[in-house]
């Protein structure tokens, strides 16, 4: 968000599934944010707190692994759930990405 | 421009006309880029940079049936893929959520759009506005900066350097080109300015 220097436009793909992982039904999925240049850090703490409702602490950890880590899972659960988590992100501008868990 | 500061019970900034007129003709721009239009009477007192003929903030019409990636990069990072290994998660998720969001997106900017239209310097965000104003700001800020190509951390670090040190050699080497990149800099620097003001009236709210 400020200070990593990590390219981040093209997230890599280490974690390629194959076509049988992929339609795994009983694995959770899980949103995942990236970091990117343009989001300020306040904005993504105050996105993950009043969006998910987690604790100001929670909400500041995930952020920060965000920014150090150029990603976090920041919610888990079923697609559907994923789903709606993801647009709500890109909604506020944030890069985010469904992955089911294992991939 | 002035720090949004909590007052009576709404968030206030201070933006003057000249400001507004800029901040409403990008605020417009993103809209655009989304598919929807504000207003064919938008206002006309801020030069619009173009660089090499053409606006940096381009039009781009779109149709609901569209699916792929979207090919202007400024606005993919404004409707990101879903999924970084299954372009089938990515197209369906698309199909679900685009018109969804694009609507989202260019409503609020409307609303920015409309709050800076007011006469006076004043802009008032009430508290259960102050969401769509800071995502409205951070959606203008994404196209921003893809056109200023800022697409790591030292791109970021760097355009923030450049800004602050006093431009060097001749005045009349400086091309055009460059003058719109700074141009467009000091507007990337006054949206994020503006943002984090009122990141910094918001985030105390969440602790009522």
């Amino acid at each position: 968000m400020v200070v990593a220097s990590t390219p981040v436009s093209t997230p890599d793909t280490e974690s390629v599934t194959d076509a049988a992982e992929a339609i795994a039904p009983d694995r959770p999925w899980r949103t995942i944010v990236w970091n990117d240049p343009v989001n300020l850090m306040s904005y993504v703490t105050y996105v993950f707190r009043s969006y998910f409702g987690y604790s100001e602490q929670k909400a500041r950890t995930l952020m920060l692994q965000v920014h150090h880590e150029g990603r976090s899972a920041v919610s888990h659960g079923s697609r559907e759930q994923m789903e709606v988590d993801v647009q709500a992100m890109h909604s506020f501008g944030l890069w985010a990405t469904l992955a089911q868990d294992g991939d | 421009m002035r720090a949004f500061v909590r007052r009576r019970g709404a968030f206030v900034a201070e933006v003057s006309p000249d400001e507004r007129t800029i901040l409403a003709r990008v605020v417009a721009d993103t809209c655009e880029l989304l598919g929807t239009p504000i207003s064919r009477e938008a206002p006309d007192g801020a030069a619009r940079p173009s660089g090499d003929g053409a606006d940096p903030l381009a039009f781009l019409t779109w149709s609901a049936d569209g699916i792929a990636t979207p090919s202007d990069p400024a606005l993919a990072r404004l409707l990101p893929d879903a999924s970084v290994t299954d372009e089938e998660v990515s197209a369906e998720f698309r199909r679900l959520t685009e018109a969804d969001l694009r609507e989202t997106k260019a409503a609020r900017l409307r609303m920015v759009w409309a709050a800076l239209q007011a006469p006076g310097d004043e802009v008032r965000v009430s508290p259960e506005h102050a969401m769509d104003w800071a995502g409205a700001l951070n959606d203008v800020r994404l196209v921003v900066a893809e056109r200023l190509g800022i697409r790591t951390e030292e791109d970021a670090e760097e355009l923030h350097e450049a800004l602050g040190s006093p431009r060097t050699g001749q005045q009349s080497r400086h091309s055009e080109r460059d003058e719109i990149r700074e141009a467009l800099g000091m507007l990337y620097s006054a949206l994020t300015w503006l943002q984090e003001s009122l990141l910094q009236v918001m985030l105390p709210t969440l602790d009522r």
